[in-house]
């Protein structure tokens, strides 16, 4: 059995169709990472998982439940960190854990575990209203875990986050793979997708564009690597041996730039060149594509900045 | 990976736990505290002792704080109530942590049971503190034969304001607006209700926009029960009337509330 399984999943606002014919699997225990721009429908298509929202049309199993109709069960074995959500500013954390933890019935962590888990040992006893931003997110997944839950539902976890923070955020989360949990995440980090993830789904405009291991998406794997060096005055392109590349140029600061399927003949060839003729190659550096390059490639969002914030504001005002 | 069927008694056990960790929480907040809590009783005693040698002259000479005690009595139990749970909806709703709670096991008619248990334990609470106040502090009398108009009056009327308390959420469009909705919906309807001096001497117009509410209609209904004069077992039948209507309308309201802010269309 997977942990979720969803075909041809639709939702529509109205006239708008936010999620349209979506399908995929996640296996137990796996991290599946669903990434995308803002309003290409991830919170839409999680919120349904979720149960908070209704399908329009397909088929939905998560943990061999419909969250639409099975919420209850469904609850007691999953837990969610969604985006900015508040808790009761006037407990403490100890008492926010015990409370929560009281809804489960099968199972649950003592609020030591889990202050433990996500260290807020010193802030047991601070009421959630004087914590700071990353210990409330922290508080935030403590509270997901409270049920012991089989799968994890993380909803942008680390926006927000300084750079030591997610990264700590990540070595949480890949405790709780340790754990055997599964793990559905939403981001729209790159690197938070390439490190955590098994399983990447590219969303646009409320389909799945692309889908497979961040090493392998979008053809990764399969793309060119590109060689860059910047040759001395005196010397040029022409001088070069052969070497197997698919195009070569230069860029506009004057480097050469190579890009080859072959890298590793294709650096031999060169710094060979190089050595042989006394050849000094400046910034010689060889790199493959990024998760961030196919993915902006395929989300047709080459220039940063260039997306539509306003079509997501649109979303979520619909989704009210 | 069966699950224990959640029975009734569990759930039941759940709002129970609900209503003390609501009931820490609220008494920990002391702006809240004070503004549904506090301010009442610091009216009864500025009130009371302002105007307790005065005797109502429309009213056969009933003193002041006969009529001033249950009628800062009902002024209470909407605060408690009322102003209470609308204004801690709001917030919660817009801190999300109602969406956080319909993601847990707990049922959201048990937390519902929770928040309106302790804001009912809140109100009792008042109610004591008032009456022991007005007793010890002004001489109120207190009257064994109308007893139960006076419970039905302080049931009926906190059921109608609790359930207007949650219902009127949906008409508040942001927390920070809670208070400014709540007092105008409420504040006006003190003056020309008989809360704060009798009706008495008010243009019949007035009166009679003023009885349409439930904020008259619970004053009037708690100031009938402790009227010395009052025979019988003081059960004012048109004023629980009016409260029950309001009732109605209270769960009514607060129904669409519960079902609408996590529902899309």
């Amino acid at each position: 059995m997977n942990a979720i399984e969803v075909s041809d999943l639709g939702k529509r606002y109205g006239e708008l169709e936010a999620v349209r014919g979506v399908s995929f699997t996640v296996g137990i225990g796996e991290v599946f990472c669903l990434l995308g721009p803002n309003g290409a429908g991830k919170t839409t298509t999680t919120e349904i998982l979720e149960g908070y929202r209704k399908r329009s049309s397909g088929e939905v199993s998560v943990l061999g439940l419909d969250p639409a109709t099975g919420a209850r069960e469904l609850r007691e074995r999953v837990g969610i960190v969604l985006q900015a959500c508040g808790v009761q500013n006037d407990l403490t954390v100890g008492e926010l854990l015990e409370m929560y933890g009281r809804y489960h019935h099968h199972r649950r962590r003592t609020p030591a575990e889990l202050i433990d888990l996500v260290e807020l040992d010193a802030k047991r006893d601070t009421r959630a209203a004087n914590l700071s931003g990353g210990q409330r997110r922290r508080l935030d997944l403590a509270l997901a875990l409270v049920g012991d839950p089989d799968l994890v539902f993380l909803d942008e976890p680390t926006t927000g986050f300084d750079p030591q923070a997610r990264r700590h955020a990540w070595l949480t989360i890949r405790t709780l793979c340790e754990l055997g949990k599964t793990i559905f995440l939403t981001t729209h980090f790159m690197d938070e997708a390439q490190t955590l993830a098994d399983r990447v789904a590219v969303m646009r405009s409320g389909e799945i564009i692309a889908l497979g291991r961040p090493d392998e998406l979008g053809g990764r794997d399969g793309r060119p690597t590109e060689i860059r060096f910047e040759l001395p005055s005196g010397r040029s392109l022409e001088e070069l041996p052969e070497i197997p590349a698919l195009e070569r140029g230069s860029d506009d600061r004057g480097a050469v730039v190579i890009r080859t399927t072959e890298p590793v003949l294709a650096t031999a060839r060169i710094t060979a060149w190089a050595l042989d003729h006394d050849v000094t190659l400046e910034r010689f550096s060889v790199t493959q594509p990024t998760l961030e390059d196919v993915y902006l490639e395929l989300t047709g969002e080459s220039e940063p900045g260039e997306g539509e914030p306003g079509e997501s504001d649109q979303l979520e005002t619909l989704a009210r | 990976m069966t699950a224990a069927a959640p029975s009734l008694r569990r759930d039941l056990v759940l709002a129970a736990w609900q209503v003390r960790y609501e009931q820490r929480a609220f008494w920990r907040n002391r702006a809240r505290a004070f503004f549904a809590f506090l301010m009442p009783i610091m009216f009864l005693v500025i009130f009371a002792s302002i105007f307790g040698k005065n005797t109502i002259s429309t009213r056969e000479g009933l003193p002041y704080n006969d009529f001033f005690v249950p009628g800062i009595l009902a002024y209470g139990v909407i605060a408690t109530t009322f102003f209470n749970i609308a204004i801690s909806t709001a917030i919660l709703r817009d801190a999300g942590v109602l969406k956080r709670m319909q993601g847990t096991p707990l049922p959201r008619w048990a937390y519902v049971a929770g928040r309106i248990g302790s804001a009912s334990v809140t109100t009792l609470t008042m109610t004591v503190l008032t009456l022991a106040i007005g007793r010890v502090g002004y001489g109120v009398h207190l009257r064994g034969p109308t007893l139960a108009g006076f419970a039905i009056a302080l049931v009926l009327g906190s059921a109608c304001f609790t359930t207007l308390g949650i219902g009127i959420v949906r008409f508040i469009k942001n927390a920070d607006a809670a208070p400014a909705v709540i007092n105008v919906a409420i504040l006006p309807l003190t003056f020309i209700s008989g809360i704060w001096f009798t009706t008495d001497n008010q243009p019949a117009w007035l009166r009679h926009i003023a009885e349409i509410f439930p904020v008259h209609a619970l004053a009037d209904a708690l100031q009938y029960a402790f009227n010395p004069r009052t025979a019988g077992p003081g059960i004012n039948g048109t004023d629980v009337r009016t409260l029950a209507i309001w009732l109605v309308v209270g769960i009514f309201l607060m129904v669409r509330f519960l079902r609408q802010p996590l529902r899309e269309e």
